[in-house]
Formats: C-alpha cells, structure tokens, sequence
C-alpha cells in the first residue's frame, strides 16, 4: 500500500530569496498560526563545502498530528518526529530537501522530496519547486481496513499542509 | 482538546521537548539564516559562520535531546539526503550507536 503524488509550483520571485525563505518557513514567528502543527525545529547537523559551496544540513521537525482517538490509541502519542537533510549547491544554485518519519515507522512510512531550482523559462527571476511525497502504511493484517483509513488521512491531511506551506511561502516572498 | 495543549502533558508525553535551548536555537537559526540569504547564496560560499552561536545550541541539545533516533543524527556527520539503511532504524544500531551513555 503506497500512495504517491507529485505537485509543482512557480515562484515568480528568483531562487536565493525562494530557498532562503524555506529555512524561515517554520520559524517566523507570524507562521506559527498556519503552521501549528509544527511544534519544534532543530539544526541537528550542518556542513559547509568551502571548495565546492555545498551545504548540507539536518533538522528534526516535531510534528503534532492529531487524529482520531483509534490512531491515539493504537500509536500511543500524538507528535511525530520527522528528519530533515537538506544539500544545497551555492554554485549550481539547487536545493533539495527530503524528510523522513523517524517516529512512528511501525505504521507508516512518510518521506517528501522538494527541489528548488531555478526556473529554464526565466532563471534569474523565477523559481520551480518541485514536490514528491509518498507514503507507505505498514501492511498490519489485523488492521488492514483501518490503516486504508489511516492511510487517506495522512495523504489528506499533507496535502492540507504542502498547500499551507506554500501559502506562507509566498506571503513571506511578497 | 485544550488539554492536549496544556505545558505539562505536552512535555510529559514530547520525550523531545528541547525548549531549554530554545533562545540558543533562536540565535543560531536568525545568525545562519542572515548568513544563508546575505552571503552564502551570493557566492561567499568559502566562510563558515555562526560558529560559536552553532556550538553553544550543539551543546545544549546534546544535553537535552533524549529521543535515541533523533540523537543519532545530532553526532553522525551531515551527509546529504539519508539512505535507506541510514534512516531504517534497527533496535540493534540505536543500542550500537547509544552505547556507553549512562
């Protein structure tokens, strides 16, 4: 059982504003509104390539994801800790970013790619992100029919939260 | 629902909670991020900075972050995307990789 989906967006703004925003993204204080799942976000790592200008980076984002009082029950808590890792090439100007559930991986499997490039139509100005998420429930022969339901609400509720991850973007942009 | 958000349950049941360190954190997030967006994305790639902010937080995170998986990537080095085997945990590398820790 794997769901996958893909999105892109433009960002009509260029790619050293787009990528130094989405390192803001969950800390601005004026986003925690929108964003409250996001309970904590921790640098846990960091290098810089001097030679080559890469940057590689670890966070751990704590998430809180409320659900249904079976989820709770089942799963015993209700924050989940993902990781971060994060390469962004100053001199080829990309970034790309994937996190992973490091909680939680006896049910479920949740890892997103983003990539920030510049965008082949106008790359000094506009920037193409590019999204891929899957989502994988453990196979739980006794609890098959729920984790189908788990399932759609993890796709449902990222989804939720991709696009409110967007809207902060370009409100930070703007 | 309130009481979900009420401070104690959130850190008792949050093994995680590293708000101890949240002003050390604040200060390295804001002296890295003027770095990202001043320097770094504009070809002043050859410094590192925000040194001594970066170990001060290091520091109190390594005494104050007790989740064992998140732990982990605080000593590994930074590596770029995880591969698999390095994200699939296995009860046997967390003991591995936590040994000595009394």
């Amino acid at each position: 059982m794997v769901k996958a989906y893909k999105q892109e967006h433009i960002y009509k703004h260029p790619w050293e504003r787009v990528t130094s925003a989405s390192w803001r993204k969950f800390a601005d204080p004026e986003n925690k509104r929108t964003l409250s799942h996001i309970l904590e976000v921790d640098t846990l790592n960091r290098k810089l390539e001097p030679e080559s200008g890469k940057l590689y980076t670890t966070r751990a984002i704590t998430i809180h994801a409320p659900g249904p009082w079976f989820v709770h029950k089942i799963v015993g808590q209700d924050t989940c800790h993902c990781v971060e890792s994060t390469v962004v090439d100053a001199q080829s100007r990309s970034m790309q970013l994937t996190t992973r559930n490091v909680s939680l991986q006896k049910f479920v499997d949740v890892e997103e790619k983003i990539r920030y490039d510049p965008h082949p139509d106008n790359p000094s100005a506009w920037t193409l992100c590019r999204q891929e998420t899957s989502i994988r429930i453990r196979p739980l022969s006794a609890l098959a029919s729920m984790a189908e339901k788990v399932e759609q609400r993890c796709v449902d509720k990222f989804l939720q939260n991709s696009v409110k991850g967007r809207e902060v973007m370009e409100r930070m942009l703007d | 629902m309130g009481i979900l958000r009420d401070k104690r349950t959130a850190s008792s049941s949050s093994p995680t909670s590293t708000s101890p360190c949240a002003d050390l954190r604040t200060a390295y997030h804001n002296c890295f991020n003027r770095w990202y967006a001043e320097k770094f994305v504009k070809g002043q790639w050859q410094k590192e900075e925000c040194v001594v902010e970066w170990e001060k937080y290091r520091e109190c995170l390594s005494q104050h972050l007790e989740d064992k998986q998140l732990s982990r990537f605080l000593k590994a080095e930074a590596s770029g995307i995880p591969s698999d085997d390095q994200v699939n945990r296995k009860s046997s590398f967390d003991g591995a990789s936590m040994g000595g820790a009394k």
